[in-house]
């Protein structure tokens, strides 16, 4: 099974993890999004507006999950709602410093058009 | 063919008859294995009747056809596994009358067997093999000469069906005992998941009369997120045909399960592949999905009774939801999903009909006196639930049905407790999951439960990663709260690492932020984490 449940919109890969990211399963959401990457197209967006939590193993995996994109010239970009305890989580980590952070996947789309354009 | 052959059965004397009837009825056949059995006992029968073909069927209840066993002079027919309607052709005529039948010339009869008609077989007379007045098969005779078998003939063949009855009987049991316990053993789970704050139970009784395994099966899984999915089934028969239809729909529920589809979607998933599997067979489900740290139930339901849920007040209620019909019986049906609460405290229990079927009785009155059961069970402590609710169920009928039950009891976590957990990650979201209930529990705000469910986990996975190398290692996780603030404290035997390649650096850095004190107490007996967060109170 994929850790992710994937959604293809304009040839943008939209992925939902099935569970938390934790130290259980980080290696297999990596994994799911390295697939996406290599099933074509540039950017993926992480929609995380669903997920409860993410611990430090899953802030490491998204830390150098954005860092292998940006290597292969593709961008990983994030959906976490604010007021969330996840943005509360990414705040304290710096994530959004390193890792786009956007309040809803249409944003988020709408950020990876803007520069692919 | 010469005139002589024809005389054959008017050969033997009484002496003989008597030599014969002792051949066949030879209590040393009772002890062969099946096999072993038939193929001498059909050897006899035809050398005894003189006949040039011999040949036992037996009877498959399951799909109401005679499969061809044991042959002498017939091989192929064994070999080709000959299967016979019942009430179609002259076994099957053999079957549905349950007498004897002869026919004198096979070119006027209507025969299903080809292989009969191949071999030149003229004439045939076959007798119904029967034990305590119940069919297990037919045995019959050929020759490939036209013979007019007597009344004398039918005697003896009858008596060696007779014979051979309990024989096969008993060697039929026998196998399909060691296919039931192998096909039980694999059916059900070896055991019920160790979740933190919950108890699961299960009791799996076969009915009293036969060893015919039954149909039902009961399944736990522990989804992604800390969710819990239990499953109950019934498929419609017993028989190693149910068992292995229930094994098929059990892997199928998992799979659908793990690969993440909502309830209502794996039922018809389900359902679709068991009409496309063309078994003839159907089967009743029902699959529950719980989220204890939000305290949601979802169920859903294929024509299964009702499960019985009994609220943190001890008050019964039954999972009336409108749900679809049972599985396999036609394509494309919907299933709806039907939402519960399931705060701390609560119990449910899932079983098959046999539970709650009386004869002479409604379903209604069986599910009255269910949730009454329900009721006393709540108010014990003592054992699991399933066994409360079955012991406050039981009364004196022998049960008709095989009975699968499966409880889940949410236990109320009270201001201090303890766990002792796997040193594996899997154990991480279930722990989280057990915190957020207890300081939900406690009134804690939502930063509060999250900080400290997040801390906690940090410090587990610390624990785990210790456990390097360690087989079948524990930790311990003891939680207290005086209302004012809560305390976690997480131990293991290991030692601390101070850093890891992964990151593990930046847990310290989180569980601080996350929490308003943290203690590390490394020591050469293992380290100790002490997690400390206020709590503000007057939560809403």
């Amino acid at each position: 099974m994929s850790a992710l449940r994937i959604e293809r919109v304009d040839g943008v890969c939209v992925a939902r993890p099935r569970e938390d990211i934790d130290a259980a399963s980080a290696r297999r959401v990596r994994d799911a999004l390295a697939e996406c990457l290599d099933e074509g197209g540039d950017s993926i967006v992480l929609d995380l507006s669903e997920t409860r939590y993410v611990d430090s193993a899953g802030i490491d995996m998204l830390f150098r999950t954005s860092e292998l994109l940006r290597e292969r010239r593709a961008r990983l970009e994030l959906v976490i709602p604010r007021e969330s305890n996840l943005a509360r989580l990414a705040a304290i980590v710096a994530l959004p410093t390193v890792v786009p952070v956007h309040e809803s996947v249409e944003l988020a789309l709408a950020a990876t058009r803007e520069t692919s354009a | 063919m010469d005139a002589s052959a024809d005389q054959a059965s008017d050969g033997a004397g009484a002496n003989e008859r008597l030599e014969i009837i002792q051949q066949i009825t030879d209590s040393a056949l009772a002890y062969m294995s099946l096999e072993e059995m038939l193929s001498e006992l059909l050897d006899r029968v035809r050398g005894g009747l003189e006949a040039d073909t011999a040949a036992v069927l037996l009877l498959d209840e399951d799909r109401d056809v005679l499969v061809a066993r044991a042959a002498r002079g017939l091989e192929e027919e064994v070999r080709q596994g000959v299967r016979v309607p019942v009430a179609r052709g002259f076994a099957g005529r053999v079957a549905a009358q349950r007498r004897p039948v002869v026919i004198e010339d096979l070119s006027r009869a209507e025969v299903v067997n080809p292989i009969l008609r191949q071999k030149g077989i003229r004439s045939l007379l076959g007798v119904p093999v029967q034990v305590e007045g119940r069919l297990i098969g037919v045995l019959h005779v050929g020759t490939l000469v036209h013979r007019a078998f007597d009344d004398d003939d039918i005697a003896l063949l009858q008596l060696a069906a007779d014979r051979a009855a309990i024989a096969i009987d008993r060697a039929q049991l026998t196998e399909q005992r060691a296919v039931t316990e192998i096909m039980q053993r694999t059916l059900l789970p070896d055991a019920l998941p160790q979740v933190p704050g919950v108890r699961f139970s299960a009791k799996y009784l076969p009915a009293g009369s036969g060893v015919r395994i039954g149909g039902d099966w009961y399944d736990v899984l522990q989804l992604a997120n800390g969710r819990l999915a239990l499953v109950i089934g019934d498929v419609v028969g017993r028989g190693v045909l149910a068992a292995s239809v229930m094994s098929e729909i059990r892997t199928a529920v998992r799979a659908y399960l793990v690969e993440g589809h909502e309830l209502a979607v794996v039922m018809a998933l389900l359902n679709d592949m068991l009409v496309s599997m063309e078994r003839r067979c159907s089967a009743t489900a029902a699959i529950v999905e719980l989220d204890l740290e939000r305290g949601e139930l979802q169920a859903v339901s294929a024509g299964h009774l009702p499960g019985l849920l009994v609220g943190p007040d001890g008050a019964p209620a039954l999972l009336e939801c409108r749900g679809g019909p049972p599985l396999g019986v036609m394509t494309g049906i919907e299933y709806p999903i039907a939402r519960f609460q399931f705060d701390a405290g609560s119990a449910l229990l899932l079983y098959t009909d046999g539970l709650v079927e009386r004869r002479g009785e409604s379903i209604d009155e069986g599910l009255r006196r269910l949730a009454e059961a329900g009721r006393l069970a709540a108010a014990g402590e003592e054992a699991s639930f399933a066994d409360r609710v079955y012991r406050a169920l039981v009364d004196e009928t022998p049960l008709e049905d095989d009975v699968a039950l499966l409880a889940i009891e949410s236990l109320a976590l009270g201001s201090s407790f303890q766990m002792t957990l796997d040193t594996r990650p899997a154990v991480l979201a279930g722990l989280r999951s057990v915190i957020g209930r207890w300081l939900i529990n406690a009134g804690g705000h939502a930063d509060e439960v999250f900080g400290m469910a997040l801390a906690t986990s940090e410090a587990a996975a610390n624990a785990i990663e210790h456990a390097y190398g360690v087989h079948d290692g524990t930790f311990t996780v003891r939680c207290e709260t005086d209302g004012a603030q809560a305390r976690v404290v997480v131990r293991d035997s290991g030692r601390w690492r101070e850093t890891h390649p992964h990151g593990r650096g930046r847990g310290l850095e989180l569980m601080r932020s996350l929490v308003d004190e943290v203690d590390v107490q490394r020591g050469d007996g293992g380290t100790t984490v002490t997690l400390v967060r206020r709590l503000a109170g007057d939560a809403g």
